[in-house]
Parts: C-alpha cells; sequence; structure tokens
C-alpha cells in the first residue's frame, strides 16, 4: 500500500515554479530518503505532504485523502523542520506534556529518555536553545510520536557528529520496534544512506530518479583510463559526470550497462572501474553542468 | 566486524559474506536459526531491507532455508556449498585478475605459475 501518491504535483508561488509535474509513491512502513539540492523543491514538497500548504494543480493523496487541512493527516503525521513554531510560553518539558495530547500514539517514556539522554533542560524554552539542541528536540518530537507517517526535513541541522549518529541509530531501533512511513531530507546522503531503503532524488522540482538505496549504488560506474579509449568506450552512453585528470587520461560516470564481454574488453585495454557512492552520484546527477565547478575555470 | 561503508560493496553482499564466514567458523551449525534481518539490521545500523537482501542471497543459493514464519536456518550442506562458491567464483575472479595483471606487465605463463609456487612457500616459511 502506498503511503503518498502524487501525480503530475505541481506548486506555483508568483511565477516561481517550484515542483513541476511532480510524480511518484510512497510505500507503507519504508524509510525514505529525499535527496535534491538547495532551492530544489525538497521542503514544498514536504509542506505539501504534510498538508501546511496546498498545491497548484495535480493529484495528491496521503493516506488516500487529499493532505491540505485535514485532520486525518494531522494526527497521523507529524512534521519535523528546523522552523518549528513550538508555543513561546512553554518550557520544554510542557511541549512534550502538550504533544502528548496531539498524538495518539504518543510515547512519553521513549520521549523522556531521549530528553535525559540529551541532557536537555527541562524548564528552559525553546526559542534559548541552540540550533543543534532546537534539532535534537525536534527530532524527540519527531520520534516520541509514532506517527504513521514521520517526515524529517532537514533534522540534523546544526547537530554535532555524536548527535547525529546517535539520530540516526534511534530512528532504526525505533523504526525496527515500531515499524513506520519516514521520510528524511538530508544533505547528508553519505551519513542516512544505509538507513534508507528507498531514495527519491529531484532535481528543479521534478523528480529524477526514485529507486531502491542499493541499487542506486550500483546504477552508475566510474571509469578512468587514457583520454581517447574512455572516449571510444562512452561514445553512445549516458554520461553523468566526466573529469579530465592529468593531460591525457579522464574519468567518467556513466549508466553501469556494460556486458561482460565488454567488461573484460575494456578492462584488457586498461579502463579501471570503480563504484561511484551514492553522495557523489547524487552531486553529478543534481549538478547542472557534466564538468561540476570546473566548468566556470575552463573558460576558453 | 565493521562493515566497509565506503560503498565499494554493497551492503548486502558484504552481509552475506559475513554470514557465510560465521558459518564457515562453525559459530551457526546446521539447522540452526541465523540472524533475522531485524537483529542484522540493529547489528550492522542499516536498513531491514538491505539486510533482508544480503539473507536472501543465501537462501537463493539454498545455503539457508525458510521456515514459515520461524525465520531463516542453516542448511545441512551449508559449509561445502560456501567452500564451493568461493573456489569456483571468488577464487576463480582472483586468478582472471592475475593473469590480466601479469598479461598487462608482460609476464610469461611459466613466470606467474613460478610466483605463485613461490608465494606459497613463502606463506609455509612465514
Amino acid at each position: 500500500m502506498s503511503v503518498v501518491t502524487c501525480n503530475g504535483l505541481t506548486k506555483e508561488f508568483g511565477r516561481k515554479r517550484a515542483l513541476n509535474n511532480l510524480s511518484f509513491q510512497i510505500e507503507e512502513n519504508k524509510i525514505t530518503g529525499l535527496i535534491g539540492r538547495n532551492g530544489s523543491g525538497k521542503t514544498t514538497l514536504l509542506k505539501i505532504i504534510a498538508g501546511l500548504i496546498k498545491e497548484t494543480s495535480g493529484k495528491i493523496e496521503v493516506f488516500s485523502e487529499k493532505p491540505f487541512n485535514n485532520l486525518t493527516i494531522s494526527a497521523n503525521a507529524i512534521f519535523i523542520h528546523d522552523q518549528m513554531n513550538l508555543p513561546a510560553a512553554l518550557n520544554l518539558k510542557e511541549i512534550l506534556g502538550a504533544a502528548a495530547n496531539f498524538y495518539e500514539n504518543w510515547e512519553s517514556n521513549l520521549a523522556q529518555r531521549l530528553f535525559d539522554y540529551f541532557s536537555l533542560n527541562p524548564s528552559q524554552h525553546y526559542q534559548d536553545l541552540s540550533n543543534g539542541m532546537k534539532s535534537t528536540f525536534n527530532t524527540i518530537l519527531g520520534l516520541s510520536a509514532r506517527c504513521p507517517l514521520t517526515i524529517f526535513d532537514e533534522p540534523t541541522t546544526g547537530m554535532d557528529a555524536a548527535v547525529r549518529n546517535d539520530f540516526y541509530r534511534a530512528v532504526l531501533k525505533e523504526y525496527i520496534a515500531y515499524p513506520r512511513s519516514i521520510i528524511i531530507s538530508s544533505h547528508h546522503l553519505n551519513e542516512i544512506e544505509d538507513l534508507l531503503e528507498d531514495i527519491l532524488l529531484i532535481k528543479d522540482g521534478k523528480e529524477h530518479l526514485h529507486l531502491p538505496a542499493e541499487e542506486f549504488k550500483e546504477w552508475a560506474i566510474g571509469i578512468q583510463g587514457k583520454k581517447a579509449i574512455i572516449n571510444e568506450w562512452t561514445k553512445n552512453r549516458d554520461i553523468i559526470y566526466t573529469k579530465n585528470i592529468g593531460h591525457d587520461q579522464s574519468y567518467v560516470v556513466v549508466r553501469s550497462q556494460f556486458s561482460n564481454q565488454e567488461w573484460q574488453q575494456a578492462r584488457a585495454n586498461g579502463v579501471e572501474f570503480s563504484p561511484v557512492t551514492a553522495s557523489d552520484l547524487c552531486i553529478y546527477l543534481t549538478s547542472k553542468t557534466e564538468g561540476g565547478i570546473d566548468d566556470v575555470f575552463n573558460q576558453g | 566486524m565493521n562493515l566497509n561503508l565506503d560503498g565499494t560493496k554493497p551492503i548486502y553482499l558484504q552481509i552475506s559474506e559475513w554470514l557465510e564466514r560465521e558459518i564457515l567458523n562453525g559459530h551457526f551449525e546446521s539447522d540452526q536459526k541465523i540472524y533475522s534481518q531485524y537483529q542484522l539490521a540493529e547489528i550492522f545500523n542499516i536498513n531491514p531491507a538491505t539486510a533482508a537482501k544480503g539473507l536472501n542471497i543465501l537462501a537463493d543459493e539454498n545455503i539457508l532455508y525458510k521456515k514459515r514464519g520461524l525465520g531463516m536456518f542453516v542448511a545441512s550442506s551449508a559449509k561445502e556449498m560456501i567452500l564451493n562458491k568461493r573456489k569456483n567464483e571468488t577464487l576463480k575472479r582472483l586468478v582472471q585478475e592475475i593473469v590480466l595483471e601479469a598479461e598487462r606487465l608482460n609476464v610469461s605463463r611459466d613466470e606467474l605459475i613460478e610466483m605463485i609456487k613461490a608465494a606459497k612457500i613463502g606463506e609455509v616459511e612465514t
């Protein structure tokens, strides 16, 4: 069963098209990573899924309902992001108490244990926390709510590496114990990729790739060797990224669609193959040019 | 064991190879229940679906068998199958690599065979 279905989803802000004819489905009880560059429309998409803003056109269904201003969605989905609007008059402890009234599955024991583990101060107010502490508190809300749909938009902003690792482990443990649909958007794909079942990559408000995380890693391959040989090998292939090394070597990332024979022939010609990490692949796929930043410096 | 998370080898393959080593080392006997996908996910901090994929590779090769609702168990000839597989696939591939590299370096067949013999003797000596 799918939790989120969208078809031709489009969102415009004035003349700017943030989402452009986006279509995909997210299945139930999976951890999906939403990946994209700054300004690619990730947050807009998540806000629409959470029902905070309304789409301009196209179809969007969450739990088979239209999410905008929908009470079922509000009760069953939690949207964690770095602009959380939490009551300034309440201290952290009181916010946790209030949250328990909103979410049916709220697990106060978990909230308390995480709260203590991360050494948060119950009498402090949210607006006085550092960025990292705010993010930590947000994720406690997100995990303890145990909502069937849990959305984390850049949850680790400001967190140090140790807290980020703790958070990822906490997500995994909670997910194993209480499976639910989780969407995480993050710039740290290398840190979260092992946690993910699926990767949804968007570029310019459009779906670019939607694959199981494991397939994503095998989707492309890096080949390196003498420029002339590499050019020959990549002539009729989808080139994703190109970089020149030294004066006669080049490194090219292509779709991994080689027959066994081609593979052996290439290796006999001194072509070296290397896997492309998921996070590098995302950078290459979402880049505007094949050469990346180097193109800026390569004029003439 | 730590997984090699730099992307050079798919995680599910690392999981299935680790399980094979566990079986070869005698940590799991025939007909003993092996780790579940959730246990593996916890041990290695990975998505349970990835862990399941590692288990399924071994089930497809009949090294593990499924009991409905109970999990996966070690087949009685698991050790033999793993050893055979390593010989016929892993070793063969490594030999191919060696031959290819020897060709690139203009090392003759006889010279290569001598090198292999010497390597073996060296290993015994050390």
